[in-house]
């Protein structure tokens, strides 16, 4: 390291300039990394608001916050967005960072997590800033936990089956009557349209999902929680709903385990109606567009099966997504305005028409019913439909229920791949989670 | 500050007196010292943002982490303290075993078998073929890329139902499983993904055969010993460092699996667990569950399981691997 001759005495010139590029870079450093907050200065306030989902919601919120913007010189609102489950991290973190975006969109499987632990505001005390009266009765007492409204619905969807009449035609099989089928009917028109096409449509994509299992528990007279959080059904209605798909997978009714597994990580644009190998299967009323859309063709909403088969109607209306505003938030009276902008304006209906359920405020869902697209009017006219059926709401879901979600999948996994009889599976998901709920307590 | 200072004015006095040669020789003795306290003040500047990051960004939380170990956290709350509650609760978690399952026979299958592919394409490539440079980074690509989002995605549609693997078999008129959702499959086909991963240690390896003295095989080829014998004999033992260098190596990097298994399989760990690797479990108990107390507890495990992986490989190395002189 010995310095050549000519060049000492300039590297040793060089050495202050040296240390002190270096202090400067650790100061840069530091700075940046306990800076961030960032106030702005012409009167105008910062809001944050997050969302998950897909690209058409990102612009169609993007333009509605423009619409605010237009109206309310005085906020801005900056959209944090990303997919579902990266949403969760983030919001977790920065929530125990005390970083929370101003207005959250919530969904009912974490809001009593958040708003029991103190994180959210109690949208009721917002008096004239957010007005709460115009929202459908269906729904309006969903985000309310022991007397404060913790979210408040961003609009309404109701669960069934959706149905291909070109892939029932095809394959010579009626479409049932929706106002009477029972759970053998699907049984027995599933295996029937399988059979008919030589499994190249598959009469349903099957009963994988947690919500589907909440309609029959229903019917059963049971449902999944409780008032005071507790499980509501019994281990044998369980079983019984586990041996349905055990039946229908038995004949090739439904895709093969491994199939079901990937179709079930594809979403709504890789279910079997979107690739037109399917007859059937089961979403939320606010995806028969997307899946219209992908599958090309038009698609029927029916009602599940098993309405008037067992001891009552299942089916159950429920809000899409939640607008909640963070506790912790620097303007709580601009995020107020911001969701009740969202939830009570024309406008802004306009733009997000049924991404977000059908409009919570009834009077604005009526405004809009022109400006929505085919099949979100047969959603709309399916809400309507069975209005009168439906008999009342849910609970809200304890504490760490919303493990279900994965819970359910794993079981109904282990069932499929035949590592587990239905009995066997019903007795681990209720084992798994009862053991989620009491660790979220 | 102060000391910052001081130096600085000390370089003024160097260079104000640097012009008098009778005083040359004290002067340089002044300089060097000078110049040593310059060096390590810009040393520790240059150290001080790694520094920070060491304190804020790797043991603050890391001490932080021990802490909520023994706490119940849930992450947006209060925390508690419980003891070795966390701890106890691994006894008889279920998942947690089946995790390390999966873990351990992924550690144990797809190192063995990524090394021996590296040091046979390293051997290969050390012949001096033309355009050694070209299939030295086209192996090493995958190094690159393998941890990496968009090649697990890759991965998930290569090994599909439908994916590329089972088109060219059912050219072949066989019918090919859904490699990535078969619980039987999923967790070999991550293994395989590893193992193609194998550009790092081949590097490594074909730097060290580059070291091994020529004179020593033909010293061998001379007293007539076949190739086997001269891998045996002389490339292996004269290897050995650059293997158990790899072999720790690489055993970290396998435990701390996450991407692919998060990818591959929607961050579920399904089908029915078959990829739940112990990163993703703790994952899903601190993001999924907010029980960051037990994922927490779980890091702690994970650090002993690797620690202890790595002292037993350095003292076992005593035994086998050569230094020569």
């Amino acid at each position: 390291m010995r310095p050549l001759p000519g060049g000492a005495r300039s590297s040793h010139r060089n050495r202050p300039l040296l240390a002190t590029t270096a202090a400067a870079f650790a100061l840069v450093m530091a700075a940046t990394a306990c800076g961030g907050e960032s106030g702005s200065d012409d009167g105008v306030v910062e809001l944050r608001f997050s969302w998950w989902g897909s690209d058409d919601r990102h612009a169609n919120l993007q333009e509605a916050i423009g619409l605010f913007e237009e109206q309310n010189p005085d906020v801005r609102v900056v959209g944090d967005y990303t997919d579902w489950a990266t949403y969760w991290d983030r919001l977790a973190t920065g929530t125990a960072a005390n970083d929370a975006p101003d207005v959250i969109m919530q969904d009912e499987s974490y809001l009593r997590e958040y708003g029991q632990r103190g994180t959210l505001a109690d949208l009721g005390e917002f008096g004239d800033h957010l007005d709460l009266s115009g929202i459908d009765p269906n729904v309006a007492e969903n985000g309310v936990m022991e007397g404060q409204t913790f979210g408040v619905a961003t609009g309404v969807n109701v669960s069934a089956i959706l149905a291909d009449p070109q892939a029932f035609e095809e394959a010579g099989v009626e479409m049932p009557d929706d106002t009477s089928w029972t759970w053998d009917d699907y049984i027995e028109m599933s295996i029937r349209i399988s059979e008919a096409t030589d499994g190249e449509v598959v009469g349903t994509q099957g009963m994988t999902n947690e919500n589907a299992f909440h309609v029959y528990a229903r019917q059963n007279g049971e449902n999944l929680y409780d008032e005071e959080g507790n499980l509501a059904f019994s281990a044998e209605t369980l079983t019984s709903w586990f041996e349905i798909s055990e039946r229908i997978l038995a004949d090739g009714g439904q895709p093969s385990a491994s199939e079901g597994v990937e179709i079930a990580a594809g979403g709504p644009d890789q279910s079997v109606l979107a690739t037109n190998t399917g007859a059937t299967a089961y979403f939320w009323t606010n995806q028969l567009g997307a899946v219209t859309e992908a599958a090309g063709r038009d698609i029927e909403l029916l009602r599940f099966p098993g309405e008037t088969e067992l001891e009552r109607t299942g089916m159950y209306f429920k809000p899409a997504m939640y607008y909640s505003v963070s506790a912790g938030s620097d303007h709580p009276e601009e995020a107020a305005r911001f969701v009740d902008f969202m939830l009570n304006s024309t406008e802004a209906a306009e733009v997000i028409l049924s991404d977000l359920g059908l409009p919570a405020n009834l009077e604005v869902r009526e405004a809009i019913t022109d400006d929505l697209s085919p099949a979100d009017e047969r959603g709309a006219a399916f809400l309507a439909d069975v209005e009168d059926e439906v008999v009342d709401g849910n609970p809200p879901p304890p504490i760490g229920s919303g493990e279900i979600v994965s819970i359910n999948e794993r079981v109904y996994q282990e069932l499929v791949f035949g590592n587990l009889t239905a009995e066997q599976a019903a007795e681990q998901f209720i084992e798994d989670l009862e053991a989620a709920i009491d660790n979220g307590s | 500050m102060t000391t910052l200072l001081h130096g600085k004015s000390r370089t003024a006095d160097d260079s104000g007196t640097g012009a008098k040669p009778p005083r040359a020789p004290r002067k340089a003795a002044a300089s060097r010292g000078g110049n040593r306290r310059y060096e390590n003040l810009a040393a520790l500047g240059f150290l001080g943002p790694w520094f920070l990051g060491l304190v804020l960004i790797t043991a603050g939380p890391l001490m932080a982490s021990l802490y909520f170990s023994f706490t119940d956290y849930n992450l947006i709350g209060d925390h508690q303290w419980v003891g070795l509650e966390n701890y106890e609760r691994m006894l008889s978690d279920s998942r947690l075993h089946s995790a390390l399952r999966v873990t351990f026979v992924y550690v144990f299958v797809s190192v063995p078998l990524q090394l021996a592919m590296a040091l046979a394409l390293a051997m290969v490539l050390d012949r001096g073929l033309r355009g050694l440079a070209l299939y030295r980074s086209v192996y090493y690509l995958p190094s690159l890329l393998g941890g990496s989002v968009a090649v697990a995605i890759l991965w998930r549609q290569v090994f599909g139902a439908d994916g590329l693997i089972n088109q060219v078999l059912a050219f072949f008129g066989i019918q090919g499983e859904g490699w990535v959702s078969h619980p039987d499959y999923a967790l070999g086909t991550l293994i395989v993904l590893n193992v193609w991963t194998f550009g790092a240690p081949m590097v490594i390896f074909l730097a060290g055969l580059r070291q091994i003295p020529a004179m020593y095989y033909e010293a061998a080829a001379v007293d007539g010993a076949n190739p086997v014998r001269r891998f045996w004999h002389i490339t292996v033992p004269m290897l050995t460092p650059i293997i158990f260098f790899n072999l720790v190596l690489q055993i970290i990097n396998a435990f701390q699996t996450f991407t692919q298994a998060f990818i591959v399989s929607g961050g579920t760990g399904g089908p029915s667990d078959s990829t739940l690797f112990f990163t993703l479990y703790l994952y899903q108990r601190g993001f999924g569950a907010f029980d960051m107390g037990y994922a927490s507890a779980m890091a702690w495990l994970l650090l002993m399981i690797i620690g202890g992986f790595t002292a037993v490989n350095f003292l076992a190395s005593k035994y086998w691997v050569f230094y020569g002189d």
